[in-house]
C-alpha cells in the first residue's frame, strides 16, 4: 500500500512537471511572489518562449 | 543473497537469449506477441544492468560527489535539481515522438523479425549509448547544446553544420508527418471532425488557462481530454449524418492545404492561445495511450499474423522500395537510434539532473523505453492479417486503383485479401474505405483498435480506431506547429545577420514573413507527397530516416571525440562501433536513393523514367523536378555530414598521434552539497 501511494505520488509529480505546475511553484519561490493571474501570465510567457524555441523530438 | 542475485541475473539473461532465439528461429506457425515483449524486456533489463552500468562506471566514471550544473548553477528556472523519476518521465515524454510508432509499422513490410531485431539491438548498443553519452557530456559541460559541443570538441564547421542539418531535417520531418496525418484523414469525416474539434478545444483551454483558471494546467488538460474524448464519440454521428458528413469529407489536397494554413496560424499566433494547450493535452494523451497499449498487449497477448520474413526483403516492397539493408534500418530510425534525441539530451535534461548517476536511467533507460514503444508498434502492425496490412499501406500506383485490382495484386503476392473483407472492415471502423491509406498511421490505429477491442468486439472497433487516429494526429500536429515555430526562430536568427529587424520576435511583418517561409518549405514537400503517384511515403520517409540518422552520426562523432580525449582509444569503440554502422547504413541508403538505376528507389532514375516517357504536361514536369530536388536534398545532407566526419577523423588522428589538443573541456570538479531531501 505504501509502495502504491509512493508510485501515485511520483506519477502525479511527473504530470505536474509536464504541466509546468512544478516550474511555476519554483518560480514563485525564487521570486518570492504570490500566485495571481498576472504572475502566471508573466511566468507562462517566459516559460513557453523558451520551450518553443527548442526543437521537438520526432 | 549475492548468489541469489547472480542467479536472478543469469536467469534474466538466459530468458532474453531464449526469447530472442525463439522469435528468430520459430517458423511455420504464428508466434504470440508475448515472445517479442519478453525478448525485448529481458534484453533491455540485462543491457541496462550490465552495459549501461559498465559505460557509467568505467567509461564516464560518474561520481555523485560531483555537483551537477543543476546544483552549481541553480536558478529556479532552467537549472534545478529534480527527482530522478520525475526527470525520467519528463525526458521520456520529450523524446517520444511519432517516429518509433510509424517507422516500425512501415518496416513490418519485411516481416516482424528484421525490424524487431534492429529495434532491440540498435537501441541497446546504439541509440541508448548515444543519448547517454551526449547527456553525460552536456552535464559535464554546464548543459551545453550539441552544436556548442561540436564547435568546441571538433571545430567551428561541425557546430555550423549541425545547425543547418537540424533545420533541413525539420523541414523533411514536418512534411512527412503532415503526410501521415493527411493519409489518415483523407475521405474520413469521423477522423477529420475529431481532429477539427481539437482546435476549438485547444483555444478554449488556452483562454481557460490564461484568464479563467491561471496555472491550473492539469485541471484544464483533464477538461480538454473529456472534450476530445466526446469529439471522438461525436464523430460517429457526424460520419453517419447526411448533412454533416460531406462537410468533413476532405480530399488529400484539401487536407494538406488545411494543415499548411494551420501550421502558419499556430506559428504566428501567440503561443498560449493554441500551441501550448494542445501540447499539454497531446503529451498526456500520448503517455496515456502508450501505457494503455502496453497493458493491452499484456492482457490480449495477440498472435502475430505477419510472417518473420516477407517476400519483400528482396527490395520490391509496395510500401517503400529497397532491400532490408539498408532500408529496414533507415525506416525504423527513431525506434532504435534517433539523432534528434541528442538535442534533447543536450537541452533541458542535463540542466535538471540532481546527481550524476541519475543519468543512467534517464539517458540510457529512457531510450530503452522508447525502443519498447517501437516494439509495441511493431506488434500492433503485425497482429493484422498480412493482406489487410498491405491493402491499407500500399499506394494505388503500385497495387491498382480499384479495390478489386488492389485485392487481386495483394492476393497474388501470397497475402490473401478480398475487396469484400476490406469493405466490411472499413464499415466496422466507420470508414468508407481502408485501401491506399499509406503512411502507417491507419494500420497502426487498426492494430491498436484490434488489441483494445478484444473485449468489446466489432461494436467498439470503430471507436478505438478513431481514438487511435485522434491520438496520432493530435501529437503529430503538435510537432508540426511547434516545429514550424522553432524553424521560424532559427530562420529569424539566421536572417537577422542580413536584416536586423527580422531578428525581432515581436516585429509582426518579420514573424509573418519567416513563418510563411518555413511553412512554404515543408508545405512544398507535403504537397509533393500528396501528388506523388507512389503515395509520397516511398520517397519522403526514407529521406527523413536518412537525415535523422545523419544527425545521429554527428552526435556520435562528438561523443567519440570526447571519449578519445578522456581515455585514448581504449573505450572509443563504445560510440565508434554504432557510428561506423550508421555511416555505412546512411551513406549506402543515401547513395541508393540518389543513384540507384531502379526508378522505384533512385530519385534520378525516377526523373529519367518520367522524362523518357515523353509526357510534357506541367504535372509530369513537376514530378521530374521533385525527384531531382529530393536527390539534391539527400546529396546536400550527405555532403554536410561527410564534412563533419572528415573533420572529426582529422581530430581523432591528431589525438591518437598526440598532435591535436586532447584537453577535456569539462567544468571543474565542485563537491556536491545537495541533501537527499532536496530531491
Amino acid at each position: 500500500m505504501t509502495s502504491l501511494r509512493r508510485l501515485g505520488r511520483i506519477v502525479l509529480a511527473i504530470l505536474r512537471e509536464l504541466a509546468d505546475e512544478n516550474a511555476y511553484r519554483r518560480h514563485l519561490a525564487v521570486q518570492g511572489r504570490e500566485h495571481s493571474g498576472a504572475e502566471w501570465r508573466r511566468f507562462s510567457e517566459e516559460r513557453l518562449r523558451a520551450k518553443y524555441a527548442r526543437a521537438k523530438c520526432c | 543473497m549475492k548468489l541469489l542475485s547472480r542467479l536472478l541475473w543469469v536467469a534474466i539473461a538466459v530468458a532474453a537469449a531464449l526469447c530472442l532465439g525463439g522469435v528468430a528461429l520459430l517458423r511455420g506457425e504464428h508466434i504470440n506477441s508475448i515472445w517479442l515483449v519478453l525478448a525485448a524486456a529481458c534484453t533491455y533489463i540485462t543491457a541496462y544492468r550490465f552495459y549501461g552500468r559498465f559505460v557509467a562506471a568505467r567509461v564516464m566514471a560518474l561520481d555523485d560527489r560531483r555537483a551537477t550544473p543543476a546544483e552549481r548553477l541553480r536558478n529556479g528556472h532552467d537549472f534545478e535539481p529534480t527527482n530522478k523519476w520525475i526527470l525520467l518521465g519528463h525526458h521520456f515524454a520529450a523524446i517520444a515522438g511519432p517516429g518509433p510508432l510509424v517507422g516500425p509499422v512501415l518496416a513490418a513490410q519485411f516481416g516482424y523479425l528484421p525490424g524487431t531485431l534492429w529495434i532491440v539491438i540498435g537501441a541497446v548498443l546504439g541509440g541508448a549509448v548515444q543519448d547517454f553519452v551526449i547527456l553525460f557530456a552536456s552535464m559535464r559541460r554546464d548543459g551545453k547544446s550539441l552544436g556548442k559541443m561540436a564547435r568546441e570538441e571538433i571545430g567551428k564547421v561541425g557546430g555550423f553544420i549541425a545547425l543547418i542539418t537540424v533545420l533541413m531535417i525539420m523541414v523533411i520531418l514536418l512534411a512527412v508527418v503532415g503526410l501521415v496525418v493527411v493519409n489518415a484523414l483523407k475521405g474520413s469525416p469521423w477522423g477529420t471532425f475529431t481532429i477539427a474539434a481539437t482546435m476549438p478545444v485547444a483555444l478554449f483551454m488556452g483562454f481557460y488557462l490564461r484568464y479563467w483558471r491561471p496555472g491550473k494546467v492539469l485541471e484544464c488538460s483533464a477538461i480538454g481530454f473529456v472534450l476530445v474524448f466526446a469529439s471522438v464519440l461525436g464523430g460517429r454521428f457526424v460520419a453517419a449524418s447526411a448533412s454533416f458528413a460531406p462537410m468533413f469529407t476532405w480530399s488529400a489536397m484539401a487536407l494538406a492545404i488545411g494543415i499548411i494554413v494551420y501550421g502558419f496560424l499556430a506559428s504566428a499566433l501567440p503561443v498560449w492561445m493554441l500551441l501550448a494547450p494542445r501540447d499539454y493535452l497531446s503529451t498526456f494523451v500520448k503517455l496515456g495511450v502508450v501505457f494503455m497499449l502496453a497493458v493491452g498487449i499484456l492482457f490480449a497477448r495477440p498472435e502475430l499474423q505477419l510472417p518473420a520474413f516477407t517476400r519483400f526483403i528482396d527490395g520490391t516492397g509496395p510500401i517503400f522500395a529497397g532491400k532490408i539493408f539498408p532500408f529496414c534500418f533507415i525506416t525504423i530510425a527513431c525506434g532504435a537510434v534517433s539523432g534528434f534525441h541528442s538535442l534533447i539530451s543536450s537541452g533541458t535534461t542535463p540542466k535538471m539532473i540532481a546527481k550524476e548517476w541519475h543519468a543512467v536511467p534517464i539517458g540510457y533507460g529512457s531510450m530503452l523505453m522508447e525502443s519498447f514503444v517501437a516494439i509495441m508498434a511493431m506488434i500492433a502492425a503485425c497482429v493484422l492479417q498480412p493482406g489487410v496490412y498491405f491493402a491499407v499501406n500500399s499506394p494505388a500506383g503500385v497495387v491498382g486503383a480499384t479495390p478489386a485490382a488492389a485485392a487481386a495484386t495483394i492476393s497474388n503476392w501470397g497475402f490473401p485479401v478480398t475487396a469484400a473483407t476490406m469493405a466490411q472492415l472499413a464499415k466496422d471502423v466507420g470508414e468508407t474505405t481502408l485501401f491506399f491509406r499509406t503512411g502507417g498511421a491507419p494500420s497502426l490505429a487498426l492494430g491498436m483498435a484490434h488489441i483494445f477491442a478484444r473485449t468489446g468486439g466489432s461494436a467498439v472497433l470503430g471507436f478505438w480506431y478513431h481514438f487511435a487516429i485522434m491520438f496520432e494526429a493530435l501529437f503529430i500536429l503538435t510537432i508540426l506547429d511547434a516545429g514550424t515555430r522553432v524553424g521560424r526562430f532559427m530562420l529569424q536568427d539566421l536572417l537577422s545577420h542580413a536584416a536586423p529587424p527580422l531578428g525581432r520576435m515581436t516585429w509582426m511583418p518579420g514573424v509573418i514573413l519567416t513563418s510563411a517561409m518555413v511553412v512554404a518549405s515543408w508545405g512544398y514537400f507535403l504537397i509533393q507527397g500528396v501528388r506523388d503517384p507512389l503515395g509520397g511515403i516511398n520517397s519522403l520517409w526514407p529521406l527523413f530516416g536518412i537525415s535523422n540518422q545523419l544527425l545521429a552520426t554527428i552526435a556520435l562523432s562528438v561523443a567519440t571525440t570526447i571519449l578519445l580525449k578522456m581515455h585514448g582509444a581504449r573505450y572509443a569503440w563504445i560510440t565508434f562501433a554504432p557510428l561506423a554502422w550508421l555511416v555505412t547504413v546512411t551513406f549506402t541508403a543515401g547513395w541508393q536513393k540518389i543513384f540507384s538505376p531502379l526508378p522505384a528507389i533512385g530519385f534520378l532514375a525516377q526523373a529519367d523514367k518520367l522524362a523518357a516517357a515523353g509526357a510534357a504536361g506541367a504535372a509530369t514536369q513537376t514530378l521530374i523536378f521533385n525527384a531531382r530536388l529530393d536527390a539534391a536534398v539527400c546529396g546536400v545532407l550527405m555532403a554536410l555530414v561527410a564534412v563533419v566526419l572528415a573533420d572529426s577523423a582529422r581530430v581523432w588522428v591528431g589525438i591518437l598521434r598526440g598532435t591535436a589538443d586532447a584537453h577535456v573541456r569539462e567544468a571543474p570538479f565542485v563537491p556536491s552539497r545537495l541533501q537527499a531531501e532536496e530531491i
